[in-house]
């Protein structure tokens, strides 16, 4: 213990020297969004022009503060100034923010974004005070963007492995009564109350237990949990001790995807530093709890997001759901107690047993404690990552948080393949659990997909299907053999040759899978279908009756002309196009052959958004043939 | 070969929970799972040869052909795709005469779709190799690969 | 013993007493309500796929298996509610979108089957019709139980070819259902590991590796498989075709001395189809390929010796029995004691070697009772017998903590024997296998030693060195086989047929009089034990194992001049080979013709032991039967009817056996174990009387020969043998 506590001394030490920092800061956002919109790149950029410069700075990189649609986000911090951010900083800016700085002393108000001090500062916004992020209540992400997650030091320094602390000096039983009364559920997608599973493993006969850390995170469009891993590593980390000393395990295991090759990248990093610092192997700070935690990749397989796949995975074998009873709480990984939580239930422990239950009741509503982290992606102004209070509404989120659409509204998809379609009328529901499952949809494990008018909502069904068909794992009749008939009669439909009986076959099909199947994969599989159906009924219709796809995206119901009044033949279109479908001479309108055009979107790209073109190219509902 | 395989394993416990890390290595330093490696954890981890198989065919991570010079993984995550991920995915069958899951016959490209690449903001997201590229469109990806031997 | 412990639950409002650990499906088959199920099955670990057994539970959310659910005290279970018969009836309709399921509702089925006949062996299966489980199929009788008269959903035919390239047994993927009983039976019952699940979803297929064969694969054709198809996806080649069984008769296998019990399947009054008997405590099912597959082909080829012929000028002439039995008597009474030999089969029932050697004895007067394993084993043959009456039951492997398996591949034989081995190792028992090329144990074994069987005796000694020595010299460290636990030690063909015999014999025969090593032989004598009960050896008579289970062996070398020529052989149920002395006149008694190259002067055409009933001797010491299954073929009579006409017309009144039961009353009176309930031969230890022979026969066996019944090799009329022979012997 004592050894640990220098340690934390020091770090103190150490974070309050960089907080009243001697020498300038500068902070990258270089998780994975910051680097695939070219972070790397900036790094280097400051680089240089400290060295040309006879500049010293320190660099840091960080993790997610949140708005992804700003990224690459670069962040100034001066001594005696606040920190100021920048948002989508390209090379061009980065020069002249840097020169704003670092030779003129101030910063550039002009670029910037806003700033992270408490007070106002040279008529630059509070970074937090931001419509997107003002409603925002950030708990797990409260570290992401601020400290460096490679260090284990900046992580002590903000009251890190305090609440584990805590949890050691009490029974694992208090441990799960604080659970029990802040309300955690897991926040997975279920949102079975947490306490409820750990006292059925605590009460399991067994030597042997295990904890999982299920950061499979399949559900495409959700990327909470690699963000919280690659900013915050560390939070999830002491999140896996609280739970394993709890449930009286002895090792843990975090099951993550391979397509997240930095997020593992960290935790393995962090996992040594806490080997270092005494917070794993046998006895842990002096007391008789014991933990150990390896890292699983997994291997690309959806349905391992499923508990009893997801143990099949560990194991070594395919990853096909085993029906339950018995239930991994008493009997899973070989056969042993096991608990498997979500990465983002694990990272809200800390604050939990840090700050008490009753500080958690302050948030969320009766029933639906706490936050809820959201990836809010799609057609939206400002799509990113997001932290709310359960119960706050879809129309916050949308509008205040994620500043609207540009393009009429038409749907919001949550919780991935397993959840629903909510149209227009659903945007005053609160999130949480049961409303949204009362909506026919789910909370899942938070993604949040808005939709204008460009998305066709029976293509989007059919995405979803075939999403589901590609991942089912092919054991039980209903998901193998159902999801397949619904996503060919959804294909028909799409191909305009769909009918009106197809509409009651696929509410039949949608019942039997939800009925027969064997695991959440399957039973959830039909909700986008079913959602769908109920909200959009017309839009099904209109393919149905009139061969018609409002959202000009079905191939087979569109055609692409040239608006020949508006083409000004500067022949951008033809270079593009792959098959020559469209043909003409310089400064003549040009024609489109529907019979070779693939509908590959080429040509009306470089017409509508390059800059010579104009917007001669339009894509049409195709004449229906009488 | 097989001192390359051997290398591998040693590394690893001889229980079946070490498969999948096993197969995951093997690939990583071979590109791809054959024969060869395959008998050979056989007899390492006292698993059949076809049941070795059955679950390594299971996972869409591992492939029993050799690779491609590069891989490219168009996301169909849903973000990208309402951002029109598999437009760009047809175009890029269309465009190198392959399907999903296939290598050209010149051995330069593999196509691959992926679920999520968890960039979903900067919707449609294209892998080539380890390099993200983001906010692409057909005529980007294009350009792209001109870049790519 | 406990009491089982029992539940109270509640069945469509029946109150019903259920053993506990029993699922919702078995007790309520118990309590007579039949749910209805496709891929659980009886002996196999439940699986939970294809959703047909759903009922509803109060307290569980949705429509939980009955397969997968354990009954709990209290239970109450709803298993016919209208909801339930739909979801049913919807998943049975997905289930057959993935069937060729065109016969199930056509409205004119009955006429069909009463005015079409067959319209099978069609290449491809569209229909019930054209396929070969039509009346077997399991599918059938669901979607008659379930109430489904129609479809409406589009059937998926998977197009795949018909897969018949391996021997034995063809597939057809596209009737497969995925119900997974193929893979579970294969993996976890068999331990064999042939059949996986490769890729998923609806790519899902089953087969092994890189499609490869199952010859290649590592498969033993034990047929699990096939049994428990509940389509025709997997259908064996003989009996593909043969439709629902008449009846189906409880018997043994005799192709070797592990005498598992098979169930033979009779259609037409003739054996078509073998199926195993998972309940047996022999085996417990696991057989092999042998008796699985190899019996119809055999006593149904169209080679059986049908009437009794002579050997004229021109060829063989038909000669009626009477004339045939004459005709025997006259040639051995012609040559006299000293010029006549009888050659018995170890593959003969108690029954007929009693017979056998009560007419070498009374009705010649000679002690030449030979068989081919005299000449086999040659000098070895005392040492053979001692290892063998004391063989251990397979049993014995199960809590084994050291095995040692030498010259051993369990794929085409011996498979419960393999299967146990497997098992032990799995769990704590350390393997170490010894061969000269690879075996199917190796992959689980500590230690694969391949090489010339010139080292084995080597690596014995090494063994026996470090154990005695505690491990401080010799090869292997004292960690592995350690003395004081229960050590065995496997004898499996590659040794018995190996040139160091000799060597071999003599170390594992020391480890286990001096370190306590169990031993179990691996051989194919089908009732060796047989011959060593009923006295079929020269200077051995009836009864010589005593009621204390001591053998007091002479070596028949020492009574007998093997390599003395005789005028006449009597061959019961075996075939002259090269290793015995020239014969002047030969008289072949047995159901499949003598092979190429050798022509018996007089045949005489034996029954089978699925037309005539008997008893053998497993290698454990138990007396098994055999039971009559179909009638004699053709004109052939069984083996003591012929000894007993032949005897009559040479001494009268000599062996008048009217039936089989006037033999056994002998048998009873003469041989310990087989009166009495216990229906076991006692088997303690071998004393070995008298001197060895002073020429030892030099001929050594050092290829096992192949798979043989009676003499006649099982590949000559056995057209999947052909394979599996080649595959062994690569």
């Amino acid at each position: 213990m004592n050894k640990l506590a220098k340690k934390i001394d020091s770090a103190k030490s150490k974070w309050e020297k960089l907080n009243d920092n001697r020498e300038p800061i500068v902070y990258i956002g270089a998780a994975s969004c910051g680097r695939a919109a070219g972070a790397l790149d900036l790094k280097e950029g400051v680089k240089t022009f400290l060295e040309e410069n006879k500049k010293s700075a320190r660099i840091i990189e960080v993790g997610c503060i949140g708005p992804c649609y700003l990224e690459p986000l670069v962040d100034i911090k001066m001594p005696g100034q606040p920190r100021v951010s920048y948002n989508n900083v390209n090379a061009k800016m980065l020069g002249m923010i840097l020169k704003s700085h670092f030779i003129d002393g101030a910063p550039h108000k002009k670029l910037a974004a806003g700033h992270f001090g408490t007070d106002d500062f040279d008529g630059i916004p509070r970074f937090f005070d931001l419509p997107m992020l003002k409603p925002q209540v950030r708990i797990v992400l409260r570290n992401c963007g601020f400290i460096d997650p490679e260090e284990i030091d900046q992580y002590l320094a903000v009251d890190g492995y305090q609440g584990f602390m805590k949890a050691l000096k009490s029974t694992p039983e208090d441990v799960i009564a604080v659970v029990r009364q802040a309300g955690l559920r897991g926040r997975g997608g279920a949102g079975f109350p947490t306490f409820r599973k750990w006292t059925v493993c605590r009460e399991s006969p067994g030597e042997q237990k295990y904890l999982i850390c299920n950061a499979d995170e399949g559900d495409p469009g959700a990327f909470m949990n690699r963000s919280l891993i690659e900013s915050d590593p560390h939070a999830v980390l002491e999140g896996m001790l609280i739970a394993g000393y709890a449930i009286g395990a002895s090792k843990g295991i975090v099951y993550i995807r391979a397509e997240y090759p930095l997020a593992i990248d960290r935790l393995k990093r962090a996992i040594g530093q806490m080997r270092e610092y005494g917070l794993l192997g046998k006895n842990i700070l002096g007391s008789d709890f014991s933990f150990e935690i390896k890292i699983k990749e997994g291997a690309g397989a959806f349905v391992c997001g499923e508990e009893t796949a997801l143990i099949g995975s560990i194991e070594g074998k395919r990853g096909m759901p085993k029906s339950r009873p018995p239930f991994p709480a008493i009997s899973g990984l070989f056969q042993s107690p096991t608990i498997i939580n979500n990465v983002e239930t694990l990272g809200t422990l800390p604050n939990i047993l840090r700050n008490g239950p009753d500080w958690y009741n302050r948030f969320g509503k009766e029933g639906n404690r706490g936050t809820k982290t959201f990836s809010l992606v799609g057609k939206i102004r400002r799509p990113g990552l997001i932290e709310v209070q359960l119960g706050t509404t879809l129309r916050e989120i949308i509008f205040d948080i994620g500043g609207g659409v540009q393009k009429p509204f038409k749907a919001i998809q949550t919780g991935g393949p397993s959840g629903g379609c909510l149209s227009e009328e659903f945007l005053d529901l609160t999130v949480d659990y049961e409303s949204l499952a009362s909506a026919g949809s789910i909370m899942g494990s938070g993604g949040l997909i808005v939709m204008d008018e460009d998305t066709c909502i029976v293509d989007l069904a059919k995405y979803f299907l075939d999403f589901t068909q590609k991942e089912s794992c092919g054991k039980c009749v209903p998901c193998r053999v159902g999801t397949r008939h619904i996503l060919e009669i959804l294909q028909k439909i799409s191909n305009g040759e769909g009918t009106p009986d197809d509409l009651l076959a696929l509410r039949t099909l949608g019942d039997t899978i939800k009925k027969g199947a064997l695991c959440g994969l399957g039973q959830t599989a039909p909700n986008p279908v079913l959602t769908t159906l109920r909200y959009f009924r017309n839009e099904y219709l209109e393919h149905i009756r009139d061969h018609k796809c409002r959202a000009t995206v079905c191939k087979s119901l569109i055609e692409y002309r040239v608006i020949k009044e508006k083409c000004t033949g500067c022949q951008s279109c033809v270079r593009v196009c792959p098959t020559g479908a469209i043909t003409g001479p310089r400064s003549e309108p040009h024609n489109l052959d529907a019979s070779k055009c693939i509908k590959c979107r080429s040509c009306y790209e470089i017409c509508r958004y390059e800059a010579i073109a104009g917007d001669a190219i339009v894509i049409r509902t195709a004449e229906r043939q009488s | 070969m097989p001192e390359q395989i051997q290398k591998v394993l040693g590394k690893h416990g001889r229980s079946p929970d070490e498969l999948i890390p096993i197969l995951q290595d093997v690939q990583a330093v071979f590109g791809y799972i054959g024969e060869d490696s395959v008998k050979v954890i056989s007899r390492y981890l006292r698993i059949s040869e076809n049941q070795i198989y059955g679950v390594s065919s299971f996972y869409a991570q591992f492939r029993f052909t050799e690779p491609g010079r590069h891989g490219i993984k168009v996301c169909l995550g849903t973000a990208c795709h309402v951002r029109g991920g598999s437009t760009l995915l047809d175009s890029l069958e269309h465009g190198l005469g392959i399907h999903c899951g296939e290598t050209t016959e010149d051995k330069r490209f593999d196509v691959d779709r992926v679920a999520c690449l968890g960039c979903c903001a900067l919707s449609p997201v294209v892998q080539i190799d380890r390099d993200i590229y983001s906010r692409m469109t057909v005529n980007k990806l294009t350009e792209l690969l001109k870049n790519y031997e | 013993m406990t009491k089982e412990k029992k539940v109270s639950i509640i069945i469509d409002n029946r109150k019903v007493e259920a053993k506990a650990g029993l699922t919702i499906l078995q007790a309520a088959r118990e309590a007579g309500v039949d749910i209805p199920s496709l891929c659980a099955l009886e002996h196999l670990p439940s699986y939970g796929a294809c959703r047909l057994c759903v009922v509803e539970v109060d307290g569980i959310r949705g429509f939980p298996t009955s397969c997968t659910t354990p009954v709990e005290e209290g239970m109450v279970i709803r298993t016919d509610t209208a909801e339930v018969r739909t979801l049913r009836q919807e998943v049975l309709k997905l289930l057959l979108s993935e069937h060729p399921a065109s016969c199930l509702f056509c409205g004119e089925q009955d006429e069909c089957k009463d005015f079409q006949g067959t319209i099978r062996k069609v290449g491809v299966t569209t229909g019930c019709r054209y396929c070969p489980n039509d009346s077997l199929c399991e599918l059938q009788d669901i979607t008659q139980k379930v109430g489904l008269t129609e479809t409406s959903y589009p059937v998926y035919y998977r197009n795949f070819p018909v897969e018949k390239e391996d021997p034995f047994y063809d597939r057809d993927y596209n009737l497969c259902i995925l119900c997974g009983r193929c893979v579970r039976v294969c993996n976890e019952i068999r331990l064999n590991g042939t059949l996986s699940f490769k890729q998923r979803g609806k790519q899902t297929t089953i087969g092994p590796a890189f499609a490869r064969t199952h010859l290649e694969a590592g498969c033993e054709f034990c047929g699990a498989c096939v049994a428990v198809c509940p389509t025709g996806a997997l259908s064996a080649k003989v009996s593909k075709w043969s439709g629902k069984p008449d009846e189906i008769v409880e018997t043994t296998c005799p192709y070797c001395p592990t005498g598992c019990t098979l169930d033979l399947k009779v259609k037409g009054g003739e054996v078509v189809d073998v199926s195993a008997d998972y309940d047996s405590p022999t085996e417990h099912g696991l057989i092999c390929v042998k008796g699985r597959f190899a019996i119809p082909e055999y006593v149904l080829s169209p080679d059986r010796l049908a009437t009794p012929t002579v050997l004229g000028p021109e060829g063989y002439d038909l000669i009626d029995w009477d004339g045939a039995l004459d005709l025997a008597a006259e040639k051995l009474k012609e040559a006299g004691a000293k010029g006549s030999c009888v050659v018995v089969s170890p593959d003969l029932s108690n029954e007929d070697l009693f017979a056998a050697q009560r007419f070498a004895r009374e009705v010649i007067g000679t002690e030449a009772i030979l068989s081919p394993l005299l000449y086999d084993l040659g000098g070895d043959l005392r040492a053979f017998v001692d290892l063998v009456l004391t063989s251990e039951p397979i049993d014995s492997v199960g809590n084994a903590k050291g095995i040692l398996s030498i010259g051993l591949d369990t794929t085409y034989g011996f498979t419960p024997l393999g299967i146990a081995v497997k098992k032990a190792a799995r769990k704590d028992a350390a393997l170490m296998t010894i061969d000269d090329g690879e075996c199917n144990l190796d992959f689980l074994s500590e230690e694969a030693f391949h090489s010339d069987p010139e080292k084995w005796p080597e690596y014995l000694d090494g063994i026996m060195k470090s154990m005695s020595s505690n491990g401080k010299k010799g090869k292997v460290p004292s960690s592995f086989f350690k003395k004081g636990e229960r050590n065995v030690a496997i004898v499996g063909p590659g040794a018995i047929f190996s040139k160091k015999r000799k060597e071999i014999f003599e170390h594992v025969l020391s480890m286990r009089n001096d370190l306590g090593w169990k031993v179990i032989v691996c051989h194919p004598y089908t009732n060796l034990l047989g011959m060593l009960a009923m006295g079929a050896f020269p200077g051995l008579m009836p009864g010589s194992i005593k009621s204390d289970g001591v053998l007091k062996f002479k070596d028949p070398g020492a009574i007998v001049d093997l390599k003395a020529k005789f005028k006449v052989g009597y061959f019961i149920g075996e075939v002259p080979s090269e290793a015995m002395p020239q014969l002047d006149y030969i008289i072949y008694q047995n159901a499949l013709p003598a092979p190429e190259g050798v022509k018996p002067n007089l045949n005489l055409p034996a029954s089978l032991f699925t037309e005539t009933p008997g008893t053998t001797i497993n290698f454990e010491g138990r007396i098994l039967s055999f039971n009559k299954a179909s009638e004699p073929f053709a004109d052939s009579r069984a083996d003591w009817w012929i000894m007993s006409g032949i005897a009559g017309r040479i001494k009268k009144g000599a062996l008048k056996y009217s039936s089989l039961a006037g033999i056994q009353s002998e048998i009873k009176k003469a041989v310990p174990g087989f009166e009495g309930k216990d229906k076991k031969v006692p088997r303690k230890k071998v004393v070995m009387e008298g001197k060895a022979a002073e020429k030892a026969i030099s001929r050594k066996t050092t290829v096992e020969a192949p798979a043989s019944f009676r003499g006649v090799p099982l590949h000559d009329h056995v057209a999947g043998m052909k394979a599996i022979e080649e595959r062994r012997h690569k």
